[in-house]
């Protein structure tokens, strides 16, 4: 039995699979793809299958990390091939490797956020605004936790940000904390930087590019 | 793949992945190369249409045609109804994102009664009128089939063609048919008349239905040509019969997400009470081997991990052991579970039982149906209460702590020492498992009673029988609860007014069409969803439509009373059935099929052929 690190890119329709569903949607995948699987061994086997970040609904991942466990001979290269070949729409295996860091590594992501405003005007000053809230470093919003809803302030989760617009669109490129413990959701920050300044954004893509460590080196 | 200005809404609504498609094993076309564009709607939630085997096997038999192509449409849940009634987004396949208003066929299936709303609802949101009448042109044609359409009456407006029967082979047919007269232009008319001559093709508009005095039905009359009665389609071989190698597997979470193939088709039971034992008749059977290889193809293409072996009563499959004996070496290899959904507790073997746990537990779940040995007799449900508890211990022996008892309440000749009779079987069951020296320690035993209202249906032995009101019901309901005396039996209760309208609708004529149409435009949808049932509206729909909706339900009706559906032909005799229910009325029960050929009539449409007869008489 032997730990493999998949990474997977999940974008257009696969956007709408939520976190749950994908559990189910990639064991699927890697029974059809006829992977060795180690089974777990107790009362009911299942396949050994861990996200290590769930990626919330409606957003794009890059570069996602699943770890699964296998048992016999089979290649890095033959396991990408056989996935991809079985792959629904929109999930791509982009890599399988070795895990080379710990899943409790994960401190941190980057993300890219594009929104469209109603005008040039208005982007550029929801864009200035922005940037003038996160660098004056509070910007308090509730967030939901598993002990229920509390006041957070948003900037002490975010290690960095930049916001540049193109005609009327709004690039956001930011490095939030995320993790078992610390985790910011690209949405809530936007969402909460949206009414602040009482804007409202369409067409609102946001795709996580990577996840790194503590030391905000790449996460692998 | 879902229209491009829904996008943005589509993180607004619960669930969207309703509403994308892109799953795996969808079918998408060049719709430039196909003739026939085919909508399959299913008037539920995606989640439960997905779960159903007959669009499954539909969907990839017309997709099998270079020349036509199906796609899947759902009844949208009621915050995506709003955002496409708003921003005016047109009800569209998920396959292409196109409006079925532009298809050819549109085809319902029919399988309970409150999801009638759904489907003028559907229809509308599709941009067109709810009424056939009102749809001038050839195309889209709409056609319904299903269990309900043994009685379409109740909604023989609002379609233009019903297929009663099994759809496989009729519905090539249609297509055939269809493509042909749009190729010549032909009138909508014109093609009504030919498609009624198709065996198993039902047009409604072709029969001219009157009424007597009492309201009762004075004639029905073909018109055009079309026949006296419509014989049900029946397909002879199910081993040579279209099936599906590959499900369309959904992302979301729906109700049966798993390998379905079925053993058989029919029922040798009789259960008095039970529609889809006649109306499935004769009894045809799948071989194993041909049921195992279908069930690995799927399993490949799906990457399922459970198999359901699907018909009304899986363990009088003439083939099961042999079949699962086959199955076990490669399911256990790939960790697959076998299912076995509709067992007996009488003649299924603990070996079997034993086996199918190699790899997951399922639940186990019996239907006794009625509390007591007088009333099991009078609904020929033949199975005895030491057959139930025998089986009971049999199973805490294997380690089961829970069993499930499927009931119903509201049978004819039901006493209060029947609905008692309920609770003590439950109690019984509940003593058998600290009968048993090697139960587990430390852990309890939970014996839930599910109680479900008997609704007379069509072609059924108790299709004369008047169904208890609801008022009568819930008394019933709350008697049988005063008669359970542990908590160790849970009793879980259907919503005795659902049962009512079902009821309604069930052996209802075309006169409801008013009422159904009013309902729904007051906002009535999803009528089989508590948290959508609105029965104020449906009273205002009934007294605005000077209905009385206890003539359908309450009523005892006589033998010679001409039904709604006596136009329609599913092989039972009236005359099977009419003894039946003098039978039931003296308590007398009927030796299921294997022991002896009841007489019932329906193997007249196998060309006299019935798996039963042929290997008892001969």
């Amino acid at each position: 039995m032997k730990s493999v690190r998949l990474w997977f890119k999940k974008d257009g329709l696969a956007v709408y699979i939520s976190h749950l569903d994908m559990n189910r949607c990639m064991t699927r995948a890697v029974r059809r793809a006829e992977i060795p699987l180690w089974y777990t061994e107790g009362f009911n086997p299942h396949p050994y299958m861990t996200f290590l970040m769930p990626l919330p609904l409606g957003q794009v991942g890059m570069r996602e990390p699943l770890d699964i466990r296998i048992e016999g001979e089979i290649t890095f290269g033959e396991i990408k091939k056989r996935l991809n070949a079985v792959m629904p729409e929109g999930i791509e295996i982009v890599d399988v490797a070795k895990p080379e860091c710990k899943p409790n590594a994960i401190a941190a992501a980057e993300y890219e956020i594009i929104a469209e405003f109603a005008s040039e005007g208005e982007a550029e000053g929801f864009a200035a605004g922005a940037k003038s809230v996160i660098d004056g470093g509070v910007l308090n919003a509730e967030k939901r936790s598993k002990k229920g809803i509390k006041t957070v302030n948003l900037c002490e989760m975010v290690r960095s940000f930049s916001a540049e617009t193109d005609e009327k669109n709004v690039c956001i490129r930011t490095v939030l904390a995320a993790g078992n413990t610390v985790n910011l959701n690209a949405e809530l920050l936007l969402n909460s930087l949206l009414s602040q300044f009482a804007a409202q954004a369409e067409n609102v893509t946001i795709v996580r590019t990577k996840l790194l460590q503590e030391d905000l080196s790449i996460f692998e | 793949m879902y229209p491009k200005e829904l996008e943005k809404f589509l993180l607004k609504v619960q669930k969207p992945g309703r509403y994308t498609g892109g799953e795996l094993n969808s079918v998408v076309k060049d719709k430039t190369k196909v003739d026939i564009r085919y909508a399959f709607c299913f008037p539920d939630t995606y989640e439960i249409g997905m779960s159903h085997l007959g669009m499954k096997i539909l969907y990839s038999l017309i997709n099998s045609r270079d020349d036509a192509w199906c796609e899947r449409v759902f009844a949208p849940w009621v915050d995506m109804e709003q955002v496409m009634r708003e921003n005016n987004i047109l009800l569209y396949g998920l396959e292409s994102g196109d409006a079925i208003r532009e298809f050819d066929i549109l085809g319902f299936t029919m399988q309970y009664e409150l999801s009638y709303t759904n489907v003028l609802n559907m229809l509308d949101l599709a941009g067109l009128p709810v009424r056939a009448k009102d749809r001038t042109e050839l195309t889209p044609i709409v056609v319904a089939g299903g269990a309900c359409v043994c009685n379409a009456e109740p909604m023989a407006e609002f379609f233009d063609i019903i297929l009663p029967g099994d759809g496989e082979e009729v519905t090539n047919e249609l297509i055939d048919l269809l493509k042909e007269y749009k190729a010549k232009g032909a009138s909508k008319q014109e093609f009504l008349k030919a498609a009624a001559q198709i065996k198993g093709v039902y047009v409604p508009s072709l029969y001219e239905v009157e009424y007597n005095e009492d309201k009762t039905v004075k004639a029905i009359t073909p018109v055009c040509g079309a026949p006296e009665k419509v014989e049900k389609r029946n397909v002879a071989d199910l081993d040579k019969m279209y099936s599906p190698t590959e499900f369309v597997v959904p992302f979301l979470e729906v109700v049966h997400d798993r390998t379905t193939v079925e053993i058989f088709r029919g029922c040798i039971r009789g259960c008095r009470f039970c529609q889809a034992g006649f109306l499935n008749r004769p009894l045809r059977s799948k071989s194993p081997e041909v049921v195992e290889e279908q069930c690995r193809a799927i399993c490949n293409n799906t990457g399922y991990d459970e198999i359901s072996l699907c018909s009304l009563s899986t363990s009088d499959y003439r083939g099961l052991e042999k079949l699962i004996t086959n199955m076990l070496p490669w399911t256990i290899d790939e960790k697959i579970n076998i299912a076995l959904p509709s067992l007996r507790a009488d003649n299924f073997p603990k070996e079997l039982m034993e086996k199918l746990n190699a790899v997951r537990r399922s639940g186990l779940t019996f239907a006794p149906e009625a509390g007591t040995q007088r009333l099991r007799d009078v609904i020929n449900k033949n199975i005895t209460e030491e057959e139930v508890l025998s089986t009971a211990a049999q199973a805490f022996a294997g380690g089961w702590t829970a069993v499930k008892l499927y009931f119903m309440i509201g049978l004819p000749t039901e006493t209060e020492e029947d609905i008692c009779g309920i609770a003590d079987l439950a109690q019984a069951v509940v003593d058998e498992f600290y009968k048993n020296p090697d139960k587990p320690k430390g852990k309890s035993v939970n014996v839930s009673i599910s109680v479900a209202s008997l609704v007379p249906k069509p072609f059924t032995p108790f299709q004369w029988e008047p169904q208890d009101k609801p008022e009568v019901l819930i008394e019933k309901q709350n008697y049988l609860i005063s008669c359970v005396k542990t908590r160790k039996v849970s009793v879980s209760r259907h919503v005795p007014w659902t049962s009512f309208l079902e009821g309604v609708f069930a052996r209802g004529d075309r006169r409801l069409a008013d009422v159904i149409e009013t309902a729904w435009r007051k906002g009535c949808s999803f009528d089989g969803w508590a948290e959508c049932l609105k029965p104020e509206i449906w009273e205002e729909s009934f007294a605005e439509n000077g209905i009385d909706p206890y003539f359908y339900t309450a009523r005892r009706r006589e033998y010679d009373e001409i039904l709604p559906w006596d136009h329609m032909d599913y092989g039972v005799t009236k005359k099977f059935l009419v003894n039946e229910n003098k039978k039931a009325h003296k308590g007398e029960t009927t030796a299921c099929c294997r022991e002896k050929c009841a007489g019932c009539g329906a193997n007249r449409l196998n060309g006299g052929a019935c798996d039963e007869i042929s290997k008892t008489v001969v």
